[in-house]
């Protein structure tokens, strides 16, 4: 199925695409509040690009300096071309901890590399403790969104889906009764206290620390209540310094939620005593889009789900609708780069709006490079058939205006003089379905100008 | 200063109301603009679909046509757009280098070459401007609410000048309608949903008379307005400016179809 | 060759141009006991003025008198915790009493390194979490809070109010899976 097909599927819900449409808006409307309070928050925007720009320049190194410091800090660095190795990494660590459950805060690159169903069929039960996460994750199914992974579901769906697995009474409905069940059930998990799997959001080179932000809580006590951590980050995480921390942070909730900063900001540099560190450092097609030019600033992406925010199609068709660990705009520029052929229709769910690139906080041109895929998939023939053959016809005829002039006369004639259950039926002409064509006019625009030069 | 008129295909043949409200209300000002008979279209809808490569002649027909002319309107920033920002894959000659420059929408030419930022005549309606996402964030004609709250553009500008006109505080000042050209018919259930929304939002905070600096998102809309029979007209600004340079007593415009609701 | 040296290889080759790196920002900004406050509250938490001079276990005890199992070491605590303590202690900590190091006023957090924690768990395990802080130690923006912490240690967080989530319906609840409630108490 292609992104058309699930879009339609889920406007046809006009309700519920009318809820999550304001819900997101919502949020973005918080980023803009937030955004508009920070005079230096272009400023901000562009050095956050720059020092990604630069760190992505000299990737090699600061990945060595970073597993140099993190290697002093007694900390175990792993190194994974793809989402397989990575997966036999982890699973790799936890059979040496002799573990059989883990507890995993949010990470999107483990989402990316189908870990849990990996470790699930290798006898690991995998326990997400981010609220949202644990919502799809027993409902089988996919996040829908960056950072608010369970935003495709009303709280009716939660409160069901906690009645069926943790027990909660039928018909509970309420976030803070909801909230305070997952609560209890997760703090069972994280006191068992084995394994616990974090994602990445920045890896500092002159330190070897890695920053987690979440706003439950989730990471720092899953992590400091087990024997073993393993930390999965996608290469592309690194920063150089510190000191570049204060520019990421100020971004980064401000653009997720509208959030000053994330309630909790983690720094993991040194296992506690007793306790084992690892990182494992993933590539899976990270280094074959840093040599793509067009494409190379998708990994300066510090995932803030801005860009699905604000993307009005996205809005309207739902995370599901990208079939993509990363959805919405970022993901229409990501997922080629994975699978073009199974990917194609993503970059051309857009309209070029432009409103993705405007609020991107290290200034992804993700518009322009939405642009760029639509012509490289059309050069490699994953067009449909009749979109390429009617885009020839079109440029040929548009390149000679006798046929052209011809042509947009037999168009609106025929407009004129075929009956309306025509022209309008569904089956033959979309633009028909929700609006009416133009009313053809009896002149077109140059006849009428002849008729002026005349007189 | 000689001055090209290009009206895009689909406003010639189903919108000559809006090519001639543009060449009259350039002819107002004391523009005449010459309209080259041979131009066809700026062929972004081929580059959108990911055919560039296939629309290469069309960008050289596009600026053998305009090469002669200082500058080349269009009451399209959409086109314009394209013509500035895609045409860099064919070889930058001086032609094509020229007409990339040259190339201005509408209300920029007037704004920003003209000089002129207001308009005499009166136009007494409520007006809701759609602001088109190539003008704005595109071309940056009025300043995108992702920076900053959105102020004074060169068309609100401008239609504020007018006497008699109001103009429609919307709840979502700068939303794509969905238009996006192959994208309304590809995306059609996405494309139609975001038009309900944004034709919704004028309905409730009282717009009369939509408009805009760009035809293709307003023929959408118009779509929509029309299939749903609601009570809005839509026009494009350069058919407000038009109507209200004229005397107030004549009717506001001689072109529009017969469906819409009048005034 | 190992993923390690044919990852690194890749990079090399496909690296870009060398770009610069750009200085350490610093935008200046307020750093006022007011702007503190208003984003803590902003976030959930509370900010209470204390008197240096009163015993800080009265103040624990006024305001949190249903508290049986406090831990800290800025006051005598009910339940003594450190680095070695088991789980099933820590989880039955009502509140715990630690020490803020800096506080940011453009967004409530205060930095608290592991030193300050007694446990690295205490912080989050805690039902809930007061911060005690020196008012002349708040900075302006995170560009300062870095600068002034300098290098972030083996272990150390930024507690910004009390752990929240909005993941049902973007509604908001406090109390999360770390700490219910956070005050931070400011001499």
């Amino acid at each position: 199925m292609s992104h058309p097909q699930r879009a339609a599927a889920f406007t046809s819900d006009a309700e519920r695409t009318t809820w999550h449409d304001e819900t997101l808006w919502f949020v973005r409307q918080k980023r803009d509040k937030a955004v508009y309070g920070i005079p230096e928050f272009q400023q901000l925007r562009q050095l956050a690009s720059d020092i990604k720009e630069h760190t992505l320049s000299r990737l090699d190194e600061y990945l060595e300096q970073f597993e140099q410091n993190a290697r002093a800090n007694g900390v175990t660095v792993h190194w994974a071309a793809d989402a397989e190795e990575h997966n036999r990494i982890v699973l790799d660590l936890i059979r040496k901890a002799g573990a059989t459950s883990l507890v995993k805060s949010k990470s999107m690159l483990t989402e990316e590399c189908h870990l849990n169903p990996y470790l699930v069929k290798n006898g690991i039960a995998v326990v997400d403790t981010d609220l949202g996460e644990r919502i799809v994750q027993l409902r089988e199914e996919a996040p829908s969104h960056l950072v608010l992974p369970a935003i495709h579901l009303k709280k009716e769906d939660v409160g069901e889906t906690f009645h069926l697995h943790l027990g909660t009474p039928k018909g509970e409905k309420d976030p803070q009764a909801l909230t305070e069940a997952a609560r209890l059930h997760l703090r069972e998990k994280f006191l068992i206290g084995e394994v616990a799997i974090t994602g990445v959001n920045f890896a500092v080179a002159e330190t070897g620390a890695v920053v987690v932000c979440t706003n439950e809580g989730n990471a720092d006590l899953g992590v400091n209540l087990a024997r073993v951590h393993i930390a999965c980050m996608g290469m592309e995480k690194l920063i150089p310094r510190t000191a570049d921390l204060g520019v990421f942070t100020r971004l980064l909730a401000r653009s997720a939620t509208g959030q000053p900063v994330t309630t909790y900001t983690s720094h993991f540099a040194r296992p506690a005593e007793g306790r084992e560190m690892h990182i494992v450092i993933v590539d899976n097609g990270r280094t074959r889009q840093l040599g793509r030019p067009d494409f190379r600033a998708s990994l300066k992406c510090i995932r803030c789900g801005a860009c699905m925010n604000t993307c009005p199609v996205y809005r309207r068709s739902g995370g599901h609708s990208y079939d993509f660990t990363v959805p919405g705009p970022i993901g229409a520029i990501l997922s080629p780069n994975i699978d073009m052929r199974q990917h194609s229709s993503l970059p051309f769910a857009s309209t070029l709006c432009g409103s993705c690139t405007d609020v991107c906080p290290v200034k992804i041109d993700i518009h322009a490079q939405l642009y760029k895929w639509r012509q490289i998939i059309a050069q490699e023939g994953e067009l449909p058939a009749a979109k390429k053959l009617g885009m020839k016809l079109l440029s040929s005829v548009l390149a000679r205006p006798g046929i052209y002039r011809f042509g947009g006369k037999v168009a609106r004639e025929g407009l004129r003089f075929l009956p309306h259950g025509l022209t309008h039926a569904a089956a033959f002409n979309p633009w028909a379905k929700a609006r009416e064509l133009p009313e053809p006019p009896k002149q077109s625009f140059r006849d009428w100008y002849a008729q002026q030069v005349v007189k | 200063m000689k001055v090209g008129l290009f009206i895009p295909c689909y406003i010639d043949q189903f919108y000559p109301q809006v090519g001639i409200a543009t060449y009259q209300l350039l002819e107002k000002l004391g523009v005449k603009a010459d309209f080259p008979r041979q131009q066809t279209c700026c062929g972004q809808p081929m580059a959108n679909t990911g055919c560039e490569q296939d629309a290469k002649p069309v960008y050289r027909h596009f600026v053998d046509t305009f090469a002669g002319y200082d500058y080349v309107v269009a009451p399209s920033g959409s086109c314009v757009y394209h013509v500035r920002k895609h045409y860099d894959v064919v070889e930058q000659t001086g032609a094509v280098q020229h007409v990339r420059q040259a190339t201005y929408d509408l209300f920029d030419f007037i704004t920003s070459v003209m000089g002129v930022t207001e308009l005499p005549g009166r136009f007494p309606h409520q007006v809701g401007l759609h602001l088109s996402c190539h003008g704005q964030r595109g071309l940056h004609q009025a300043n995108e609410s992702e920076m900053t709250p959105v102020r004074e553009g060169q068309l609100s500008r401008l239609l504020r000048s007018v006497d008699g006109l109001t103009l429609t505080e919307l709840n979502r000042n700068d939303e794509c309608c969905g238009f996006g050209g192959t994208f309304c018919i590809t995306e059609e259930a996405v494309s139609a949903r975001m038009g309900q929304d944004r034709v919704q939002d004028h309905v409730l905070n009282g717009t009369e008379v939509l408009t805009g600096g760009d035809m293709s998102c307003l023929m959408h809309l118009e779509g929509i307005v029309r299939r749903r029979q609601l009570p809005l007209r839509v026009m494009h600004a350069a058919e407000i400016f038009n109507a209200a340079l004229q005397q107030p007593s004549k009717p506001v415009s001689t072109y529009v179809p017969g469906a819409v609701a009048a005034l | 060759m190992s993923s390690r040296e044919s990852i690194l290889a890749a990079v090399r080759r496909n690296r870009p141009e060398p770009t610069p790196l750009p200085p350490v920002a610093d935008f200046g900004g307020e750093a006022t006991v007011e702007q503190f406050t208003h984003w803590l509250h902003f976030i959930g938490g509370q900010v209470i003025h204390i008197d240096p001079a009163q015993p800080l276990e009265e103040v624990v005890r006024h305001l949190y008198p249903e508290a049986v199992r406090v831990a800290s070491d800025l006051l005598p605590a009910t339940v003594p915790v450190d680095a070695h303590t088991p789980t099933a202690v820590l989880e039955a900590v009502d509140v715990a009493v630690l020490r803020g190091e800096l506080g940011v006023a453009e967004n409530g957090a205060v930095w608290v390194p592991e030193a300050n924690m007694l446990h690295r768990a205490l912080p989050m395990i805690a039902q809930h979490l007061a911060l005690v802080l020196d008012h002349a130690s708040i900075v302006a923006t995170m560009h300062q809070a870095y600068a002034a912490v300098q290098h972030t240690g083996h272990y150390g967080v930024f507690i910004a109010g009390p752990s929240k989530t909005a993941d049902i319906e973007q509604s908001l609840v406090i109390g999360a899976h770390g700490a219910r409630s956070l005050v931070v108490l400011l001499r």
